[in-house]
C-alpha cells in the first residue's frame, strides 16, 4: 500500500523529469524506427527478386535478432570507440536499426511474396511498369503485414531501448538505472512501470495504425 | 552460377569475414584476457547464468504447458480468450521492466532474477502452445472423434504432436529471451555473465566487456540452433510436410 | 440396421435442423442422404455417432438405442468418412490407416496383414504408401485412404458425410466406381451423404430426400425419380428425371415387363448385351439411326430385338403405372 502511495507521489513530484525522459525515449526509438524502415522495406522488396538473397539475409538478420542487447552493447562499446562513440546515443541508434531489421525485412518480403499472383499478372497486363506495380498494387496489398513488422520493432525497441540508458542514450531507463545505484525501489518501479506503459501505448497505436493502413476490401 | 546465386553469396561471404575479423581484432588485442587469466571466475559466472536460466525455463515448460492444454479443453475455452490478451500484452512489457518490478516485490538476489524470468517466459510458451493445439484442424479433429478416440488419446496422438513444432518454438523462443535477460539480472544482484558486461561499462574496459559479451552471444546463438535441430528431429516427418505444403 | 424413429434435434438458439425423420437402412445397403445445402444431411449423420445430441425420437443401432451405447465402442465399430479426409497429419499412411485397429490393440501381423488388405482394395499399393504421409498424396489418393481407415476395423456400418464431394468430376466419377465395386464385396451398412442426384441415383440402393430437415421422399432411386411424391421432389431431381431413371433399369428388365420384338436375322444389326442399362440402348439406337438392336443373352443366345418404341412402351408402364393407378 505505502509502496502504491509512494509510486504516485513520486509521479505527480516527478512528472516534469518523467516526461524529459519519454520525450529522449521516444526520440531515440522513433529516429531508430524511421532509418530501420528506410533500410528494411526497400531490402525487404528487392529481395523478393532473388530468393537465394532473401534466405541469406533472414538468416543473418535472425542472427542478429539472437544476440542478446546488454551483449550487443558490450560488444560495440570497444568497436564504437575507435571512432570516440563507444558510449551514448550512437552504439543505442544503431543497436536499435540492427533489431528491427528482421521483423521488417521479413514481413516485407513475406507481404510482397503474398500479393496474390493473379492481382500482380492482372497489373502487368494492363500495362504497369516494375515501379507502378510495386507503388499501386504490391505495396498497398502488403501495407498491413509492413506495418506489423513496424510494430513489433517498435515495441520491441522500446524495450531495449531501456537497456541503453546502461551506456548512457538517455530515456526511462536511466530512472531504473539511477533507482538501482540509489537503491531507491520507488524510482526503480516507476521506471518499470513508465517504460511498459509506453510500450502497450506504442504497441496498441500502431494496432491501430495498422488497421487504417488496411486497404479497405482487405480485411483480413 | 547465376547473378543471382553469386549476389547471395558474396553478402553471405562478407558477413562471415566480418565476423572473422571481428574475433581477430578481439583476439590480437586480448580482449579475452579475463577468462584466459581468470577462468574459474568465468565459470562461475557461466554456471551462474546458465542455473538461472535453466531453473526458470523449466519451471515455465511445467507450468505453461499443461496450463495451455488445460485452456484448450472445452470446459475452459472461455478463459483461453483472457489468458492469450493477457500473453499479448505481457511480452510487450520490456524484460527490463520486468526484472525492476520483481526486484522492486522481491527485493535483490538470484531467487528474484529467477522469479522474473520464470514469469516473463512462461508467456511465449503458453501462447505458442495453446496457438499449436488451436492449429490443428478442426476437421481432423471431428475425424478422431468420430472414430471412437477418447479426448486423451485425441491429445496425445492428434494434438500434441501436431502442436510439437509451435511448442518448441515458444521454448526456443523463451530460452533466447532468458539468456539475454539472465545478463541483466547483475543488476538485481543475481550474478552471471552480465556481471563482466556491466563491470566493462563501468569501467570502460574491453576486455571485461568482451569476456561477458561474447560467451553469452554464442550462449544464445548455440541455444537457438540447438533447439531449431531438435525442432526438425523431434516433429513428425508429415509436419514437415504439411507445414512446407501450406507455405508453397 | 440403422432406424430412425421420429427423430428431431434443435440446436441451440432454437434452431430445427432435423424434424421428425424416421426411415431404415437395412444391413448390407447403401441409403444415400441427400437434400438442398443446410437441409440438416450432416447433423442427421452425426446424431448416430452420438457427435451431435438427439433431442427427440430415437436412433436404433442393430435394435439398440444409440443413446444407451458407449459412445467410443460404439464409434470405434461404425467407420466414419468425411469430405476433407481427416487424416492426421502427423502419421504415416499405415498409421492413419490402422488407428482404429491399433486403439483395439490388434497385434503387429495382424496388423500389417489387413493393410495389405484394404490398400489392395482400395487400388493402392501397399508398400508404395507405408511409410508415406498424408502431404505427399493427391486429393483423390488421400479420400481413398479415407475411406480405407474407415472401414480397417471391419465395421458393419459405415458412415459417410459427402465423401467425394471436393474431388473433380473425373477422378470423383472414378472413386465412386471403386467404392460400388468395393461395396459388392464388403457389403456395409452405409448412410451416404450427398448432394448430387446423380450420385445419389448411382450409389444407393435407396435415396433420403431432405427438405429443411423433414424427409420429403423416402424411396428406391427409381422411385424417386420416376414417382417424385411431390413438387419439390421434382424438381430438386431435375427435368430429365425419367431420362435419368434409364440408366437404372437394364433390356432384361424391359424383356421382363414386356417382350421383346420377334427373333430377326439381319447381319449389319447391331447387338447389345440384355444387362445392358436402357440409357446406353437408347443412346445406341438413336446414335446407329437403326430401327432395332438384337439383344443377346450371357451366353450369346439371340434374345429378340429392341426398338425405340418398346422402351417407349416399357416407359409408361414403369413410369405412369402409380399414376393411372
Ligand atoms: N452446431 C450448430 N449449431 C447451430 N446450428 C447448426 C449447427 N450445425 C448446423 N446447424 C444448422 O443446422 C442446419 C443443418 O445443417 P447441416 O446438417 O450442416 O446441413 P447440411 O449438411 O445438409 O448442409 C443448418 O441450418 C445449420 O445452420
Ligand atoms: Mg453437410
Amino acid at each position: 500500500m505505502e509502496l502504491i502511495s509512494d509510486l504516485i507521489n513520486y509521479f505527480l513530484n516527478n512528472y516534469d523529469i518523467l516526461f524529459g525522459f519519454t520525450a529522449e525515449h521516444v526520440q531515440l526509438v522513433g529516429i531508430a524506427i524511421i532509418i530501420a524502415i528506410l533500410i528494411g522495406v526497400p531490402v525487404g522488396i528487392y529481395i523478393t527478386t532473388n530468393e537465394e538473397l532473401a534466405e541469406t539475409i533472414l538468416q543473418i538478420t535472425s542472427i542478429i535478432m539472437t544476440i542478446p542487447s546488454i551483449a550487443l552493447f558490450g560488444i560495440m562499446i570497444p568497436i564504437l570507440s575507435i571512432i570516440n562513440q563507444g558510449i551514448g546515443f550512437l552504439p543505442a541508434l544503431i543497436a536499435l536499426v540492427l533489431y528491427s531489421q528482421l521483423p521488417i525485412i521479413r514481413n516485407t518480403y513475406t507481404a510482397i511474396n503474398d500479393v496474390d499472383p493473379n492481382i500482380r499478372d492482372a497489373a502487368i497486363g494492363i500495362g504497369m511498369t516494375t515501379f507502378q506495380r510495386l507503388r499501386k498494387v504490391e505495396i498497398p496489398n502488403a501495407m498491413p503485414l509492413i506495418m506489423a513488422g513496424i510494430r513489433t520493432a517498435t515495441v520491441l525497441n522500446i524495450g531495449i531501448g531501456a537497456i541503453a540508458a546502461f551506456i548512457g542514450s538517455g530515456g526511462l531507463g536511466v530512472l531504473i538505472n539511477q533507482g538501482i545505484s540509489r537503491s531507491n525501489s520507488t524510482m526503480i518501479l516507476a521506471g518499470a512501470i513508465a517504460v511498459s506503459v509506453l510500450a502497450i501505448i506504442a504497441d496498441l497505436f500502431l494496432k491501430y495504425v495498422q488497421k487504417r493502413f488496411t486497404p479497405k476490401g482487405l480485411n483480413s | 552460377m547465376s547473378k543471382q546465386k553469386r549476389i547471395a553469396i558474396i553478402v553471405k561471404a562478407f558477413f562471415w569475414i566480418l565476423v572473422l575479423a571481428f574475433f581477430y581484432w578481439v583476439v590480437t588485442n586480448n580482449m579475452f584476457s579475463r577468462i584466459i587469466e581468470d577462468p574459474n571466475k568465468f565459470f562461475t559466472l557461466l554456471t551462474q547464468h546458465i542455473t538461472i536460466v535453466i531453473v526458470s525455463s523449466f519451471i515455465a515448460v511445467l507450468t505453461s504447458i499443461p496450463l495451455g492444454i488445460l485452456l484448450t479443453r472445452p470446459k475452459f475455452r472461455r478463459g483461453e480468450w483472457l489468458v492469450v490478451n493477457i500473453a499479448n500484452l505481457g511480452q510487450t512489457i520490456p524484460s527490463l521492466a520486468v526484472l525492476a518490478l520483481a526486484m522492486g516485490v522481491l527485493g535483490i538476489g538470484m531467487k528474484a532474477a529467477i522469479v522474473a524470468l520464470y514469469v516473463y517466459s512462461l508467456l511465449p510458451i503458453l501462447q505458442n502452445t495453446i496457438a499449436g493445439i488451436d492449429s490443428v484442424d478442426s476437421k481432423t479433429k471431428d475425424a478422431a472423434r468420430g472414430m471412437g478416440l477418447t479426448p486423451k488419446q485425441i491429445l496425445w496422438r492428434v494434438e500434441l504432436p501436431n502442436a510439437a513444432f509451435s511448442i518448441i518454438a515458444g521454448v526456443r523462443t523463451a530460452l533466447v529471451i532468458n539468456i539475454g535477460t539472465a545478463a541483466l539480472a547483475y543488476l538485481i544482484g543475481g550474478g552471471g555473465l552480465g556481471v563482466w558486461i556491466f563491470t566493462g561499462i563501468q569501467l570502460f574496459d574491453n576486455t571485461y566487456l568482451m569476456s561477458g559479451a561474447i560467451p553469452v552471444t554464442l550462449l544464445a546463438i548455440l541455444v537457438d540452433l540447438g533447439c531449431r535441430v531438435l525442432q526438425f528431429l523431434l516433429v513428425p516427418k508429415g509436419l514437415r510436410l504439411a507445414r512446407e505444403a501450406i507455405k508453397s | 440396421m440403422i432406424q430412425f424413429q421420429n427423430v428431431s434435434k434443435i440446436y441451440e438458439g432454437d434452431v430445427q435442423a432435423i424434424n421428425n425423420v424416421s426411415f431404415n437402412v437395412d444391413n448390407g445397403e447403401v441409403v444415400i442422404l441427400i437434400g438442398p445445402s443446410g437441409c440438416g444431411k450432416t447433423t442427421l449423420l452425426r446424431m448416430v455417432n452420438q457427435l451431435e445430441s438427439i433431442t427427440d425420437g430415437e436412433i436404433r443401432l442393430h435394435g439398440n438405442n444409440v443413446k444407451e451405447l458407449n459412445k467410443i465402442e460404439m464409434r470405434r465399430n461404425i467407420g466414419y468418412v468425411i469430405q476433407s479426409n481427416g487424416l492426421f497429419p502427423n502419421m504415416t499412411i499405415e498409421k492413419n490407416v490402422m488407428i482404429v485397429p491399433d486403439l483395439l490393440g490388434w497385434d503387429r501381423k495382424k496388423q500389417r496383414d489387413r493393410f495389405h488388405y484394404l490398400m489392395e482394395l482400395i487400388g493402392l499399393h501397399p508398400d508404395d504408401y507405408r511409410t508415406r504421409y498424408p502431404h505427399e498424396l493427391s486429393g483423390g489418393q488421400q479420400q481413398r485412404i479415407g475411406v480405407a481407415r474407415a472401414l480397417a476395423a471391419d465395421p458393419p456400418v459405415m458412415l459417410m458425410d459427402e465423401p467425394f464431394g471436393a474431388l473433380d468430376p473425373i477422378i470423383r466419377n472414378r472413386l465412386q466406381e471403386e467404392f460400388l465395386q468395393i461395396q459388392r464385396e464388403v457389403k456395409k451398412t452405409i448412410l451416404f451423404v450427398s448432394h448430387d442426384i446423380d450420385e445419389a441415383v448411382k450409389m444407393g440402393d435407396k435415396i433420403t430426400l431432405l427438405r429443411k430437415g423433414e424427409v420429403m421422399q423416402f424411396d428406391r432411386p427409381t422411385e424417386i425419380l420416376n414417382h417424385p411424391k411431390n413438387a419439390f421432389v421434382s424438381e430438386f431431381v431435375g427435368q430429365d428425371r425419367v431420362l435419368k431413371s434409364m440408366s437404372l433399369y437394364s433390356i432384361k428388365d424391359l424383356s421382363q415387363a414386356i417382350s421383346l420384338k420377334q427373333k430377326v436375322e439381319s447381319n449389319d444389326t447391331k447387338t447389345i448385351k440384355e444387362d445392358t442399362s436402357l440409357r446406353i440402348a437408347i443412346s445406341i439406337l438413336l446414335n446407329q439411326e437403326a430401327d432395332q438392336i438384337i439383344v443377346l443373352d450371357d451366353a450369346g443366345n439371340n434374345l429378340g430385338s429392341l426398338t425405340l418404341d418398346l422402351i417407349e412402351q416399357f416407359l409408361h408402364k414403369e413410369v405412369k403405372r402409380t399414376e393411372i393407378k
